[in-house]
């Protein structure tokens, strides 16, 4: 959530390296932002507020010197404001860091560092850490030896850059927080980048190196190096990486949540080429296939726990049994794990609590996979297997196409690892999953729809079955970037409470795919807010009569009961995209949410 | 110095080609395996143009998911018509995004980077206002024919009922900026404004020259267009995909049974699945996750995304839309024969059939020669369709 940009070797150009690397990381979420950068002082610019503040100061006083870190906030620990806002700083100013993550010893810390004399102008946990740097330079320590010492001396989670004023270098450590690095050293030039996600380098260069938990880089214009805390080297792989920088952009749309839903298409061939072989009815998943599980649990968070949901039912329609757990709640309350294996769904594979959850399972001698986005990702490279939902990257805050292809790999994943003669149907149905969703972008009423319900109270979203993690799926996107009141139930829970808050002012948003008992029974549930005079809007595939008690249909086209839960997810998709447009809400970056929430 | 921004023009929907351009404008139908529009940025690109403007405008989503905001990592700037005024007033609407001189270019007629190449020296070389490529070839009578006195244009007619005229106007220009002055002066006739209108303006006033090219150009104007459109792409080789023996282009990611047969010039796109016994060519282009099943036969076709073809099936000089299905043992047996395009009716053109976008054809259908069926349209089983059959409707016997 928070961002960290850092770079050496840009010379005059270090801020505007610094602000593009920033504004390429805003979509994490932010509240304020900063930049510092050594030239024999530390120059800090720092605001509460969005990326243009911090450029209008910027402009107004330049910070000059060819090493420099800069910061987007999410406010964990004090509000978001100027002096809470990141870099910080020691008391003579000679010091800047920044920081990601929870620094859990910061009151011990900072208790000891008052007495000893050191002020404090934030309400920060980071604070504490030039402060710490300042202190062991007041030892006597030189600028690389005081910075390991300082971070040896952190409890919690972080990923840490510091620049100083006596140096040329930037120095950084990781534990639990992501921090990768971009090397462009070709011929004669000699820059490198940190950052807390490639985007922000992006735009310079394709080879990056994935710090790993307790290790610490030391940047300077002459070169780059890694080594553990305690002082030994460590060889790192160079890795390249193929994501565009300009597959960042709109491409002319308003939002990037319109590009990411409309593009859904093409993320859903990414993800099923080459793994879908519909004349002979086989998936490919490679050594996955021979996993053969004899039960799964899977764990996730946020939109990735209604893809678990559903990766959970499938596994179950196998004969596999399988749980879908809040990866929070499994992490500290973890259920007995005998020869389950234990999968991780997330996107950005830097999730927190997924993390959490999956290295409590592995400490337990469970087997894991992370089914991620992001090649390279701490999921991915913690895990036993990974599984890459190959989606692309996704920028607006609320996740579309990473859920349409996290429900798309789980299919894949599922047929792979529990092979049964029922497969041809739904392995037909996957390969006509980007066409089918193309139909739904191409005939799509949705906008017309939401224009009736603006002014409702709440909205309601019930489906049984796989269609019930997609309500929920449906309501998480409408109360995110519409800040309307949104649920999502199960549609026999309706009855059992529920039922209480239908009125005529709460849209019904039911899905009601096939026609059989399911159906049947949702149905049943249409007639109930129906009689309660609630507008009822079906997602459905025509197979049932639901339309006739529907003020409303969003259709889909005719797929297989798995596939049609991606299709009707789109309607859904669409319909909290226009009504939040209509509201005018800023739809890529709802307020007090982030894209990878990476603290617990 | 060299031209470095390019305009295309890909804002207009093409409705002489309708149905096929029910979800997507002309610059996107194919041309063999990929858009037209691909072929178009692949020949900027190849002449060193390094920004690309697209105006867009008719179901402009397609244009904006295909391409991204890169092509071969040069940046996209989308612009949008939102109403389709003609050519002059989509240029008009890049202006704020171009600055010195530019290339224009129309998205949707196939071009290779000769044209471009030509234009872009012919302007460089001399101080004209403008230079437009113009070819020897095609009937002047049909398309914009141009009148040169040596290399300076002197007269624009679009479409001249008689006259003796040699050329034709490729729809490849290079401007300066005063372009946009011109356009504003240009007085729209009902509304609408074709850049040729503005050009005529400009050339009565500075020089303009005309740039003879040899380069490919080819515009599909109606349905059976498309198949000799893919026919020279197929022999031009730009598929973009590996040639796996002659003339036959493969996608690493394609399946193709030991037993199919496939006879070149053939593309096989991505994710496409050719099943036991299938013959596919020649002068076949089959698009990205297409099946042909067992046993069918597909000759002189362009099958577009995505469609499927049931096995025991024939196919010849027929053109499918997107997600169409040809049930098992349907026959098209193939052109010539009588196409109907709005009020008009052309007799003896080379198309078999066209299937627009999700056309559903149950097993053992026949389409007679020439039949366009409109997108959505479901054709049950046994039926045997002829002339034009519209959108959605559901044919049984």
């Amino acid at each position: 959530m928070c961002g960290i940009i850092g770079c050496v070797g840009h010379g005059t150009e270090t801020t505007d390296v610094l602000l593009d690397g920033l504004s390429t990381l805003d979509y994490r979420g932010y509240d304020s932002a900063g930049v510092a950068l050594s030239n024999g002082t530390v120059d800090v610019v720092k605001r509460s507020g969005a990326i243009e503040d911090l450029v209008s100061a910027v402009e107004a006083s330049p910070p000059t010197g060819p090493v420099g870190i800069g910061h987007t906030r999410w406010s964990t620990h004090g509000p978001p404001t100027d002096e809470n806002a990141h870099p910080h700083v020691d008391c003579p100013g000679e010091v800047a860091v920044v920081h990601n993550g929870i620094i859990e010893n910061y009151e011990a810390l900072r208790e000891r560092l008052r007495a000893a004399g050191h002020t404090f102008e934030s309400d920060t946990d980071t604070e504490v850490i030039p402060h710490l740097i300042e202190s062991e330079r007041d030892d006597g320590a030189d600028p690389e030896t005081a910075v390991r010492r300082a971070v040896e001396r952190l409890e919690g989670s972080f990923a840490v850059a510091a620049v100083l004023a006596d140096s040329d270098a930037i120095f950084a450590a990781r534990r639990d927080s992501p921090l990768v690095l971009g090397i462009d050293d070709g011929g004669d030039r000699r820059r490198y980048y940190l950052a807390s996600d490639v985007p922000a380098f992006r735009e310079y260069t394709d080879r990056v190196v994935y710090l790993d938990d307790g290790e610490f880089a030391r940047l300077t214009p002459e070169d780059w190096t890694v080594t553990t805390l305690a002082g030994d080297r460590v060889e790192k792989p160079v890795d390249t990486v193929e994501w565009d920088p300009e597959e960042t952009g709109k491409a002319g749309y308003d939002h990037f949540m319109a590009k990411e839903i409309n593009e859904q298409p093409r993320a859903l061939r990414q993800c099923l080429s080459e793994r879908v072989d519909e004349l002979d009815g086989e998936v490919s998943i490679g050594d996955l296939a021979y996993l053969n599980p004899r039960g799964v649990q899977l764990v996730a968070a946020g939109t990735s726990y209604h893809a678990a949901l559903y990766g959970a039912q499938l596994f179950r329609a196998a004969g596999v049994p399988a749980t879908a757990y809040l990866a929070h709640e499994y992490a500290t309350g973890t259920p007995p794990i005998g020869d389950e294996l234990v999968i991780g769904v997330t996107q950005s594979g830097e999730t927190a609590d997924t993390l959490s959850a999956l290295r409590e399972a592995s400490a337990r001698g469970a087997r894991t996979l992370a089914v991620t986005n992001v090649v390279g990702s701490t999921a991915a490279r913690e895990c036993d297997d990974a599984f890459y939902i190959k989606a692309g990257p996704e920028i607006g805050v609320a996740a579309t196409k990473t859920f349409a292809s996290q429900l798309a790999a789980l299919n894949t994943l599922t047929i792979g690892m529990v092979p049964s003669k029922d497969d041809r149907e739904a392995i037909a149905a996957l390969r006509d999953l980007p066409a089918d969703v193309q139909q739904v972008l191409d005939e799509s009423n949705a906008a017309a729809v939401a224009e009736q319900y603006l002014d409702s109270e709440a909205y309601f979203f019930i489906g049984r079955g796989l269609q019930y993690p997609v309500a929920l799926e449906g309501a998480l996107k409408m109360k995110e970037i519409t800040y309307k009141h949104a649920e999502g139930f199960a549609a026999g829970e309706l009855k059992h409470g529920p039922l209480a808050l239908v009125t005529s002012e709460t849209p019904v948003f039911a899905i009601v795919t096939g026609d059989g008992e399911r159906a049947q029974k949702t149905i049943g549930n249409v007639k109930e807010v129906e009689a309660r005079d609630a507008p009822v809007v079906a997602v459905t595939d025509g197979a049932s009569d639901v339309s006739r008690y529907a003020d409303h249909v969003l259709s889909i086209p005719e797929s297989s009961p798995q596939t049609a839960a991606v299709l009707a997810n789109v309607q859904l998709q669409l319909a909290a995209y226009h009504t939040a447009a209509k509201l005018g809400r800023p739809i890529d970056k709802p307020r007090n949410l982030a894209k990878s929430v990476t603290v617990e | 110095m060299s031209r470095q921004t390019a305009v295309v023009l890909a804002a207009g929907e093409g409705t002489r080609l309708r149905p096929l351009t029910h979800n997507r404008p002309k610059p996107m139908l194919p041309a063999a395996n990929r858009p037209i529009l691909e072929h178009v940025l692949d020949a900027l690109v190849e002449t060193g143009v390094d920004e690309i403007v697209l105006v867009v405008g008719y179901k402009r989503d397609r244009v904006q998911n295909h391409f991204g905001p890169t092509y071969r990592n040069r940046p996209i700037t989308y612009v949008r018509q939102d109403k389709q005024l003609g050519s002059g007033h989509a240029l008009h609407k890049a202006e704020d995004t171009v600055s010195g001189s530019m290339l224009v270019v129309n998205g949707d007629t196939l071009i290779d980077p000769t044209i471009v190449a030509d234009v872009s020296e012919t302007f460089e070389d001399g101080d004209a206002a403008a230079t437009l490529a113009v070819l020897d070839g095609p009937d002047p009578h049909e398309y914009g024919a141009v009148a040169v006195d040596g290399t300076t244009v002197t007269d624009l007619v679009e479409k001249p009922d008689a006259g003796d005229y040699r050329l034709i106007n490729a729809g490849v220009y290079a401007f300066e900026q005063e372009i946009f002055d011109v356009i504003d002066s240009t007085p729209r006739s009902r509304g609408e404004l074709a850049l040729t209108e503005s050009l005529g303006r400009l050339l009565a006033e500075q020089p303009v020259t005309a740039a003879e090219t040899d380069g490919v150009w080819v515009d599909a104007t109606y349905p059976w267009d498309l198949l000799e459109l893919s026919r020279e792409v197929l022999q031009s080789g730009v598929t973009a995909l590996p040639e796996r023996t002659q003339s036959v282009w493969i996608a690493d990611s394609a399946s193709v049974h030991d037993t199919a047969t496939v006879q070149g010039p053939a593309v096989i796109g991505p994710d496409s699945e050719i099943g036991p016994g299938a013959v596919i060519g020649p002068t076949v282009a089959l698009g990205r996750n297409v099946t042909v099943g067992a046993n069918a036969t597909v000759g002189r076709s362009v099958l577009d995304d995505d469609t499927r073809v049931g096995p025991g099936a024939t196919l010849l000089d027929v053109v499918t839309g997107q997600d169409v299905r040809v049930g098992a043992g349907s026959v098209v047996p193939g052109g010539p024969g009588p196409v109907e395009v709005g009020e008009e009716i052309f007799q003896d053109r080379p198309l078999g059939a066209l299937l627009a976008d999700r056309v559903h054809a149950e097993g053992g259908v026949t389409v007679d020669p020439g039949t366009l069926v409109g997108p959505n349209a479901t054709l049950r089983t046994g039926v045997t369709v002829s002339e034009n059959v519209p959108a959605d409707v559901e044919v049984r016997r």
